[in-house]
């Protein structure tokens, strides 16, 4: 995968966590941008995101670095 | 069929929907209708036929002819019957020695002016003045022709679909009552007065110079051969018909398909449709000779790199030369590296049956469709407000409708025959709210009161949302009997508190939407307080990086404000192309199953997989941009496209044509070779909606047959080709006709467990849902409940979306679509349509247009962050100043070179109605025009099976 595929994945998690900005805590919405991501990414996008953030998780807003956190746990438990 | 009326008669004035009962004898027979139908219609319905001329049951009655006079018992003379409603106990004579001899009298009149060329007269077989002159024993003209006469009268021919021909002109006025009440365009009027009246286009201007916009109600309404379809004066009178469904917008009105032998002589709309009663527009109507245009691809062609010659082969080795190629590159690269893309204009059946391929023969649900770049918001946003992704109403529940708000739509262009609906209603009184930055046609209907025009700065759809609703809330005008009994106390009372925030204000939110804080209050109030409440919207909601959430805050209004759930309220997404409602349903999207079904529920998932015979991903695949994405990272190498033409719709063509070029193997199915197809390696003939059997889906949900009227051209229907490929792929189908494809369907959609072709023969179209609960359909939906329970509101902040003006960028860009062109103009490019919009331009606000010294007409170069191209201007004062508009029916304008990779959150709905621009007067087309003009004619001269090593361009890679 390409870094610029990859960016554009982090921006566009970027921009889901900013439509879940006003529910409350961090932690409430990356639950929200975690469950939207299992539910309308595709596996290899998801899996590309958790790569990415382990490698460098810098350009992920924080409730984008929980959701993936949560995401990861998630696909790891699959 | 069911009907409660034969649409193939007329009855001669509109049917009265009274529920008092009112009885009267007709010629001894005694009759019982509701108050207010005419007498006229009142003997039509008993099969008494009283002659007639100037009246017609779409129209009121207009008492100008006389030939409908009748006798009634205690009223002197000879009232005319189309003006003269029942009333109980009344005693009407329709035939008698008088009444023939009045008749016969006016007939004699009307005929002394007539050219007596009956033989010869196109209308010969259709014509309602001879019927007439037949019906009244007509035998002599005592008048002769000799005195002063309309019979020389020059023809208009301008328009390139009918003829006017004055000399065979009655002025019974139908004409002109057609374009005021059906269409209510107001172009037609009677000019003159006495013995000088005449039908006249305007102010005694030609058809293609009035405002006339050919939507054919006048030359439906026509009694005799003055307005008469060009095709029929060449062709003749049609001798067989079929009933069909338009393949161009989300209206989906039913036709006659009139036809000599297999060749489709006029399109008449047909008034047994539900969705347009007998109305049409200038495309459906009209414009069906792409079907036969010579541009067709009439066989099946390969080759192994886009800069080859294109070879023709049978269909056996097009289709094993691409499942070769699909099995190779899943060998090379992995399941996942392969995808499909449905058709919003194919079928049902079709989209269904790509999706199935998509599934269960590739084996990934890397399965998409063009709704991502038009409503996939609205699946999203009322799925999760709702319940259910779709609109809540009929398209007639408008005429129920108190105060009408539009938001993000064009109605009058984009869905004409609902526009014309809607412009029934405005006329009626309702009131008109308008949120849109570009001052559309609606409102300027004539006879419309006083509208509410809400020109907002394209990207604050959510902010001017989310301040209706806090004005609602804040003033106490909301509906707390619905919000208690019908919507989630949790989550309605977590969104009263986010609403009632100050920040969401009108006054706050003023500088984001431009929108005055008075007019959004005032706007607010007047929908809360209607009786009804309906909100209309396009794809100027959809198409932002907030499309969703938009849909979620049209959805939260009308919640609060208690307009869902009966006729003439609800939330109704206006779909762009024919089957867009459809292909969403049928499980185009990579996450659901056909009927909304998501991929990771087990119990869904394991009923497709019993009956498809092998397991499913549950996990979603890709959607297109991401398809595209992942060919240009290398790991998506081959695409099957079916009916859709990316590199022209999507947005940021450069970065779709690098996708293009990146895969290994591109099939296109289409019927013309699209811009996508110049990219493909196997390119199969598809089928236009004239060719095949199958269904549409509307945007009222209404399922709709669409019937084979000629035999396809290359030789099978779009369904066909797709069994073909998953049998060359080695996962059977075996399907004989699409009824049975509808039935696999059915059997695995609980929303469309009651749907068949016998019942839709049965009862002309279905509504979904239509299962036990619902046998005939769901005309309303969440009347009860929603399918979630309750109603959920949510919380929509307001995001201000990345694409900004800066100074280097200082305008923004709007894009739409005009009345004579559909999408990327592959078929109506394809018509005279032309003769209305022969390229793109892109309009400019006088004030920009000052500014950088531009005038119209002239050459602009607008340049974004993702590309540039060169458009004519029009100086135009529809929009705010600052923001720019074109249209993107012509590839070579470019129009989404320049729109960029900015999209729903949600969804990834391409932002294409806010980019960020500089315009500039310019001499020559842009880099990448000159490259598409280049590449576009070195792909027809391997079309044409050239090998022409010259023109090959260095943008050619692959």
């Amino acid at each position: 995968m390409s870094q610029d595929s990859l960016a554009t994945l982090i921006q566009m998690a970027n921009q889901i966590a900013d439509n879940h900005r006003y529910h409350g805590s961090d932690e409430a919405a990356a639950e929200h941008v975690a469950t939207h991501l299992k539910k309308f990414w595709a596996r290899s996008m998801k899996r590309q995101l958790i790569e990415g953030a382990g490698r460098d998780a810098s350009q992920l807003s924080p409730v984008v670095k929980l959701a993936v956190k949560r995401l990861a746990s998630h696909q790891s438990d699959c | 069929m069911l009907q409660h009326f034969d649409p193939n008669k007329d009855y001669g004035t509109p049917a009265r929907l009274s529920e008092t009962l009112v009885s009267l004898e007709i010629d001894g027979t005694t009759i019982t209708v509701p108050e207010g139908t005419s007498v006229l219609r009142a003997a039509a319905l008993a099969d008494i036929n009283i002659p007639k001329l100037c009246t017609s049951d779409n129209l009121e009655a207009f008492g100008s002819c006389r030939l409908c006079a009748v006798q009634i018992a205690g009223k002197r003379g000879y009232p005319a019957s189309c003006t003269t409603p029942v009333e109980a106990g009344m005693k009407v004579t329709t035939q008698n020695a008088s009444l023939a001899k009045l008749r016969r009298n006016i007939m004699e009149l009307y005929i002394s002016d007539h050219p007596l060329d009956c033989l010869t007269c196109p209308a010969n077989g259709d014509c309602e003045l001879q019927d007439m002159a037949g019906a009244v024993g007509l035998r002599e003209v005592r008048y002769g022709f000799e005195g002063e006469n309309h019979l020389v009268a020059e023809k208009d021919l301008s328009n390139p679909y009918f003829a006017f021909d004055p000399s065979k002109c009655i002025v019974c006025s139908r004409c002109v009552r057609a374009c005021e009440e059906v269409q209510g365009t107001f172009a037609l009027t009677i000019d003159g007065r006495g013995f000088d009246s005449k039908v006249s286009p305007g102010q005694d201007e030609a058809f293609m110079d009035s405002e006339c916009v050919s939507c054919g109600a006048c030359v439906q309404a026509c009694p005799t051969a003055t307005l008469m379809e060009k095709s029929v004066v060449e062709m003749g009178q049609p001798e067989h018909s079929v009933i069909t469904t338009c393949a161009y917008c989300g209206v989906g009105c039913s036709f006659k398909a009139e036809m000599k032998g297999d060749q489709v002589i006029r399109m008449v709309p047909y008034k047994g449709g539900d969705a347009n009663h007998g109305h049409s527009c200038v495309k459906g109507r009209f414009a069906f000779g792409y079907a036969t245009h010579q541009d067709r691809l009439k066989s099946p062609m390969i080759r192994d790199a886009i800069d080859q010659p294109w070879r023709e082969v049978s269909w056996e080795e097009a289709i094993a030369f691409a499942a070769k190629r699909l099995k190779d590159v899943q060998a090379k690269h992995g399941r996942d590296s392969i995808g499909g893309i449905t058709s919003s204009r194919c079928t049902n059946e079709e989209t269904y049956l790509v999706q199935k391929l998509v599934r269960a023969a590739f084996g990934n649900n890397n399965t998409d469709t063009c709704a991502r770049v038009c409503h996939s918001p609205t699946g999203f946003g009322l799925k999760t407000t709702l319940g259910e992704s779709a609109g809540t109403q009929t398209f007639d529940s408008v005429m129920k409708a108190d105060v009408i708000i539009v938001i993000g739509a064009n109605p009058t262009d984009a869905h004409p025959v609902f526009g014309s609906l809607m412009r029934r209603r405005l006329r009626e009184g309702a009131q008109l709210i308008v949120a849109d930055p570009r001052r559309i046609d609606l409102l300027a209907t004539p006879h419309l009161k006083e509208a509410q025009h809400l020109a907002l700065r394209p990207g604050t759809n959510v902010a001017l949302i989310n301040a209706l609703a806090h004005v609602v809330i804040a003033e106490g005008l909301e509906d707390e009997e619905f919000i208690a009994s019908r919507c989630d106390d949790d989550a309605y009372r977590a969104w009263r508190n986010f609403i009632l925030e100050e920040r969401h204000a009108p006054e706050r939110v003023e500088e984001i939407t431009g929108v005055p804080a008075a007019a959004v209050r005032r706007a607010a109030r007047t929908y809360a307080a209607a009786p009804n409440g309906a909100i209309y919207y396009g794809l100027g909601v959809t198409e932002h990086s907030q499309g969703s959430t938009m849909v979620m805050g049209i959805a939260n209004l009308a919640l609060a404000t208690g307009n869902i759930g009966r006729e003439g309220v609800g939330v109704n997404p206006l779909r762009g192309q024919n089957n867009v409602q459809g292909s969403c349903d049928m499980g185009s999207f990579p996450h659901e199953l056909p009927g909304y079904q998501h991929v990771s529920d087990a119990l869904s998932r394991r009923r497709f997989e019993q009956a498809w015979g092998v397991p499913l991903d549950d996990e979603p695949g890709l959607r297109i941009p991401n398809m595209f994405d992942a060919a240009i990272a290398g790991t998506f190498k081959a695409l099957y496209v079916q009916g859709e033409d990316i590199a022209q719709s999507d947005p940021n063509t450069q970065h779709v044509e690098t996708a293009l070029k990146s895969l290994d193997c591109l099939i296109v199915q289409d019927i013309f070779l699209n811009e996508t197809a110049k990219f493909a390696h196997v390119l199969l003939p598809g089928s236009s909606f004239l060719e095949k059997n199958g269904t549409f889906t509307n945007a009222e949900r209404r399922i709709n047959r669409v019937r084979k009227v000629m035999p396809p051209v290359a030789g099978k229907e779009d369904w066909e080709v797709t069994v073909d490929l998953a049998n060359a792929l080695g996962y059977p189908m075996d399907y004989r006709h699409p009824s049975e494809i509808m039935d696999e369907i059915a059997s695995l959609t609980p929303t469309f467990t009651g749907v068949s072709y016998d019942r839709l023969d049965e009862l002309g179209s279905i509504q979904w849902p239509c299962n036990g609960d619902h046998p005939i359909g769901t005309p309303t939906m969440h009347v009860d409940d929603f399918p979630i329970g309750r109603g959920q509101f949510a919380i929509t902040e307001y995001v201000a979306t990345q694409e900004r003006t800066t100074s280097r960028f200082p305008l923004l860009l709007t894009t739409g679509r005009i009345l004579s062109q559909y999408n990327v103009g592959a078929q109506t490019r394809r018509t005279d349509n032309q003769a209305w919009h022969a390229e793109d331009v892109l309009e400019v606000h006088p004030h920009d247009a000052e500014v950088r010294g531009i005038r119209d007409g002239d050459w602009l170069g607008i340049s974004s962050r993702a590309g540039q191209t060169v458009l004519r201007a029009r100086i135009s004062e529809r929009m705010l100043p600052g923001v720019v508009y074109t249209t993107f029916h012509h590839p070579g304008s470019g129009a989404n070179v320049i729109t960029t990779d900015s999209s729903d959150w949600a969804t990834n709905c391409p932002e294409y109605k806010v980019t960020a621009v500089q315009v500039e007067k310019v001499s020559q087309p842009s880099i990448w025009q000159r490259q598409f003009h280049t590449f576009d004619k070195l792909q027809h001269r391997l079309l044409n099976g050239h090998n022409d090593q010259a023109v090959v361009t260095s943008g050619v890679n692959r």
